[in-house]
């Protein structure tokens, strides 16, 4: 006999922007099962998982809950079918207290019809001590720690009746006496006879609380194995395996250069283990690991957009405590020739409604005192055109009529042009066609034979591999390891990843 | 197909002041042939040019996404140091130099306030601005003002051929601040910030310098436009409505330039002329103050929509 | 809207200071301090003068603070959601106006509601459906009830109904009429606010951009936002009009920076989301014993003004936030 699965998952697909993120994924939840949903950056478990909780809509395939088939336009209807989230970006509001923040928009009303706090406290109550929480309903949630609210976003699922429970890297924020109580906290759910999807990049927790794993990769499914069925080595085999293209421009022979950039005993949260970087003269290096490790934090922490905890940094020789200021990080380190390239283009790179001539220059004039004349540096935005071969009809045109390759060159350029010779760069290539990568591979080659040194991020494992001389594993908010690039293979990476 | 879309794109990117200019421009030579004369045009257009110099400096400050309420106190209060007959005795130059320094020092405390305090705009501006009408109205005592010197009314008056000279000196200072804008770093900064404020900060722009520079221009523009203005009325006044203030915000929106769109000089002083026409319009068609406050309401309003609804689209 | 990655400063994060006086369990914002100021006024009052405690005197105070907790509070519900209302004074202009023009009283009291609904529908409909910014939404609105209150009401005079007269001046069961407003207006206010599901909802719009995700219809209940203000402008305009027992197109201009003034002295954070009811009627208390204390000591009206405008930018310089301008 067989059991009925709680969520069948059928063919989903989803294309974003003409890049297919899922292809024909099936999924089952089975009820009482704790069950992993392993694959490396951008193998689409979370894209699985929002299409699941209603955040997103797949273009095709089907979904069945509890045998019938279900449509979520909302993350609203997941819940009210029984389906709640924990993401990993929290959907709290802080000015509200637990117990509203677990009753939000069903709030109970006494015969009054003033909302009936009494009742949402006493029941917030019942649900938080049943998950082993001793935490009082009425606490604002901006007061709670991130763990906290994590276990608070856990419970509100519970409220709402869900029997699906998706927890998307639960332990990313925990330390080890947390996560025993949210291993704890699993257990009773599943003594419920609720399922519990578990999204996390924490090998031996896998292994401790999961019972099937199902592997996605490039947007495909892998497999789906007891957990009794195989060995870490072999999952980590089943997740990497992609060919290294041709894409990439080859390593020079370098020789040694000198220490352009140093960072010394670095922690990213108080606890945190301190980390130490150096980036030489000539060298392309990379900050390797899975998604949200605090590679970000790392390279923020650079430029005053992130507030660490203790540590130093060594420009050139001229050495900076952190935390850096907020409102002048930008200014000292480009004065150094550090240039920051951010990672969301349009939110934070490019004025999208201006020139791309202002655009290449901004980082020129802003050298200057305002009252200086701005010179229209012709000759760079000619130069920076040809060199990194921009495709525009003219220097005039705004950014936001060229293509993502495109625009991502002329955000480079900015940099390239102030003649920073230390760049910080975070995913290069997001939303860049193939061709374009490849141009903006031996763009950041040429720039380092040329001398320049570069820190890369990048959620593909495999771009950083080829791109790069040097790889820093990141984990847990501090550097695992360090390994050469020429040696580095995906499984490696995330073997040191994982296995730290 | 291509070539459609860049020619809608580029009709949208016309500030909505020219066309309605052209309207307001046909209405009038259809209503009053006989008023379409440059002596007479002149005239009209030397009543706004207060209002027109405090838009050269809203339209720095709504660019930056900020904004100036303050321009009805500053404007005031150098009214009352030029009238109250505190300074008659004093050198004319030093009179105006004195009332540009109290522009110049309000717009540095709007600056710091909103740039490094980060305090909203709306409300420090507001309370400036009350604190300054408070100020006046507590020196004046409710005493009648006095009278403006001389030199002040006989410059406003002075007319280079047909053209008054203070809307030749609007043309030339709103020429100075496009050429400002248009070639300096800090037109570049403002232009950044008006784009992307986050894109400005990554790209090294220093958002707050330029904010706190923003507004003291600003207040400078106010206190030259109080000049004009005390000059054109001859008489000192206790009260200005805030119909200046309103106006300025109405005409640089007008003149495409809205929080989050790059300055540019021309398109507001054509909204400023648009303004002019607009109470002659009205005035001739015989409506009263009442309905010029909706008109300029509906104005706002309108172009407010205009740009949301386009900004959404876009997006 | 995707929010750009720097590190985010909490809401409710206030001082160590902040705690202690309110507790740290509290989005109503810091009331307790402009409690003590407001206290310590007219403790300081009542010895410096012999006429502050007399009851002549705190009905003035009482009558004075009524049209300004109205709008105020208007302003505060506005605020939560994360708005502003700068059209709340020429609403109170209009009500004036519109009642003193001698209909009967049945007529002008619905009429002058409805009026309140629709520009209140209009702000929200233009901050919501069209986006544009709270504050120049309503400043256009400004400029255009101005403009009809000066149609319907050229300068000040007229005369209102006598039931208005009434419900302003007269007594009810021996309590002054200005005191049961002000109970009702809190009262009314205290049950929309911090008595229902609508009062929570307007904190979690004004506490995060993840509240829509949870089923609540943020564009409904801004709008419904915009509309309580303007008829509580209108409800100002409506006892300031059986004060003075006629129109007056000015009446209301002040009472859009001081209703702001009032509301952010009294702990609301402009920001959204945090603030209280009891804080917003204690700014209100505060400005009015100022304002009565400087009448008692004969200060000049003129250095009221000045002293109202250095109290708001105190107030507001002192409220951190992480945008720069409006």
């Amino acid at each position: 006999m067989t059991v009925q699965p709680l969520v069948q998952m059928t063919s989903i697909s989803k294309t974003f922007g003409g890049i297919a993120a899922l292809e024909n994924v099936d999924f089952q939840l089975l009820p009482g099962s704790v069950h992993a949903l392993m694959g490396e950056n951008g193998a689409g478990k979370s894209t699985l998982m929002k299409i699941l909780a209603g955040v997103i809509q797949p273009d095709g395939g089907m979904i069945r809950k509890n045998g019938q088939i279900v449509r979520f336009v909302s993350p609203r209807e997941a819940l009210d079918a029984g389906v709640s989230t924990v993401f990993q970006e929290h959907s709290l509001l802080p000015n509200l207290s637990i117990a509203e923040n677990m009753y939000l928009g069903k709030e109970p009303v006494t015969k009054f019809g003033v909302t009936d706090t009494a009742w949402m406290e006493r029941k917030a109550k019942e649900i938080l001590s049943e998950l082993g929480l001793k935490l009082d309903p009425a606490t604002l949630v901006g007061n709670l720690s991130i763990a906290e609210r994590q276990f608070v976003e856990i419970a509100r699922g519970i409220s709402a009746r869900a029997d699906v429970v998706i927890l998307d890297e639960p332990t990313a924020a925990l330390n080890a006496a947390d996560v025993e109580v949210l291993n704890a906290q699993i257990l009773a759910l599943t003594k419920q006879q609720k399922a519990v999807v578990y999204i996390s990049h924490r090998m031996e927790e896998i292994f401790k609380i999961c019972d099937t794993i199902t592997v996605l990769k490039d947007g495909r499914n892998v497999d789906c194995v007891p957990v009794s069925a195989i060995r870490p080595k072999q999952l980590i085999a089943m997740m990497v395996g992609r060919e290294l293209s041709e894409l990439f421009p080859p390593r020079s022979n370098r020789t040694e250069g000198e220490v352009v950039l140093s960072i010394e005993g670095l922690r990213l949260t108080p606890d945190a283990t301190p980390s130490s970087i150096m980036l030489r003269r000539g060298e392309i290096v990379a900050l390797a690991g899975l998604e949200g490790q605090g590679q970000r934090e790392l390279v923020r922490s650079l430029v005053g957009q992130y507030t660490p905890h203790g540590g130093k940094v060594a420009v050139r020789g001229r050495e900076f405590a952190f935390p850096l200021s907020g409102e002048l990080g930008i200014r000292e380190m480009q004065a150094l020739g550090l240039g920051f390239v951010p990672e969301d283009r349009k939110l934070e790179g490019l004025f999208l409604d201006l020139s791309l001539a202002h655009n290449l220059t901004i980082g020129l004039h802003s050298r200057h005192f305002e009252l200086k004349p701005a010179s229209a540096h012709r000759e760079v935005i000619a130069n920076s055109m040809k060199s990194l071969s921009i495709k525009a009809s003219r220097p005039s045109l705004p950014v936001n009529a060229l293509s993502g390759g495109n625009q991502q060159k002329v955000l480079l350029g900015r940099y390239l042009a102030l003649g920073a010779d230390i760049l910080i760069i975070e995913e290069p290539t997001r939303g860049v066609d193939v061709g374009a990568k490849a141009e903006i591979y031996k763009l950041l080659r040429d720039y380092a034979n040329a001398g320049g040194s570069v820190v890369v991020l990048s959620r593909e494992t495999l771009e950083l591999i080829g791109l790069c001389d040097r790889l820093y594993v990141i984990h847990d908010k501090h550097v695992v390891t360090e390994m050469p690039a020429e040696s580095a293979t995906e499984h490696a990476i995330l073997e040191a990843a994982l296995h730290s | 197909m291509k070539r459609l879309d860049d020619l809608s794109r580029a009709a949208l990117r016309i500030p909505p002041s020219y066309i309605v200019l052209l309207v307001l421009l046909v209405t009038l030579w259809m209503m009053r042939p006989n008023l379409m004369n440059v002596a007479i045009l002149g005239t009209f257009a030397r009543q706004v040019v207060p209002l027109g110099i405090v838009v050269l400096g809203q339209l720095l400050v709504i660019s930056s996404r900020s904004i100036d309420l303050s321009a009805g106190g500053v404007i005031l209060f150098v009214n009352y140091l030029i009238s109250s007959g505190l300074l008659y005795e004093w050198p004319i130059l030093f009179v105006v130099l004195l009332c540009l320094s109290v522009g110049l020092s309000v717009g540095l405390l709007n600056g710091l306030l909103v740039g490094k305090r980060r305090a909203s705009a709306v409300i420090v501006t507001l309370a400036v601005n009350i604190i300054l009408i408070g100020l006046v109205e507590y020196l004046a005592n409710g005493k009648p003002p006095g009278d403006v010197p001389d030199q002040f009314r006989q410059l406003y008056n002075l007319r280079f051929g047909t053209l008054p000279a203070p809307v030749i000196f609007w043309f030339v200072l709103a020429g100075v601040m496009s050429g400002f804008l248009g070639r300096t770093v800090f037109g570049r900064f403002v232009w950044s910030i008006g784009s992307n404020p986050i894109s400005a900060h990554f790209s090294g722009v220093p958002v707050e310098r330029t904010v706190v520079l923003a507004h003291t221009i600003s207040g400078l523009m106010s206190a030259v436009a109080a000049l004009v203005q005390t000059s054109s009325i001859a008489v000192g006044s206790v009260r200005f409505g805030p119909e200046l203030v309103m106006n300025s915000i109405a005409a640089t929106i007008l003149g495409g330039v809205v929080f989050g769109r790059p300055a540019q000089v021309w398109g507001p002083f054509v909204g400023v002329l648009c303004f002019a026409l607009l109470f002659v319009v009205m005035t001739t068609m015989g409506v009263q103050e009442p309905g010029k406050l909706i008109a300029q309401g509906l104005i706002i309003l309108l172009a407010a929509i205009f740009y949301g609804v386009r900004s959404k689209s876009n997006s | 809207m995707k929010r750009p990655y720097i590190v985010e400063v909490k809401t409710t994060e206030m001082s160590q200071l902040g705690r202690l006086f309110v507790g740290a369990n509290s989005r109503h914002g810091l009331w307790t301090v402009p409690l003590l100021v407001a206290l310590a006024c007219s403790l300081a009052l009542a010895f410096s003068t012999n006429e502050f405690v007399s009851s002549q005197n705190i009905l003035n105070l009482v009558a004075q603070a009524a049209p300004l907790i109205l709008v105020s509070i208007g302003q505060m519900i506005v605020i939560l959601v994360r708005g502003l209302d700068l059209s709340v004074g020429s609403v109170v202009s209009l009500t004036t106006g519109i009642l003193s023009l001698n209909a009967p009283v049945y007529v002008a009291v619905p009429g002058v509601m409805l009026a309140a609904v629709v520009i209140g529908l209009l702000n929200g409909i233009t901050v919501t459906t069209f986006r544009v910014h709270p504050i120049i939404a309503t400043l256009s609105m400004m400029g255009i009830v101005q403009g009809i209150t000066m149609f319907v009401r050229p300068s000040a005079g007229g005369s209102v109904p006598s039931e208005i007269l009434f419900l302003v001046s007269g007594k009810l069961f021996g309590i002054y009429m200005p005191v049961i407003w002000v109970i009702a207006a809190i009262l009314v206010a205290w049950k929309v606010v911090h008595g229902s599901r609508f009062g929570l909802h307007l904190f979690a719009i004004g506490g995060g951009e993840t509240a829509a995700t949870f089923g609540i219809a943020e564009r409904r209940n801004v709008l419904a936002a915009y509309v309580l203000s303007s008829c509580f402008a209108a409800a100002a305009g409506i006892f300031l009009a059986g004060r003075i027992v006629s129109g007056d197109p000015n009446i209301g201009t002040q009472y859009a920076v001081d209703s702001i003034t009032a509301v952010a002295l009294g702990g609301t954070q402009l920001a959204g989301g945090v603030g209280s009811l009891h804080g917003t009627v204690i700014g209100c208390a505060l400005l009015a014993v100022i304002a009565n204390g400087m009448n008692l000591l004969n200060v000049s009206a003129f250095i009221q003004t000045i002293v109202k405008g250095l109290i708001l930018l105190a107030v507001i310089s002192l409220q951190p936030r992480k945008t720069i301008g409006l």
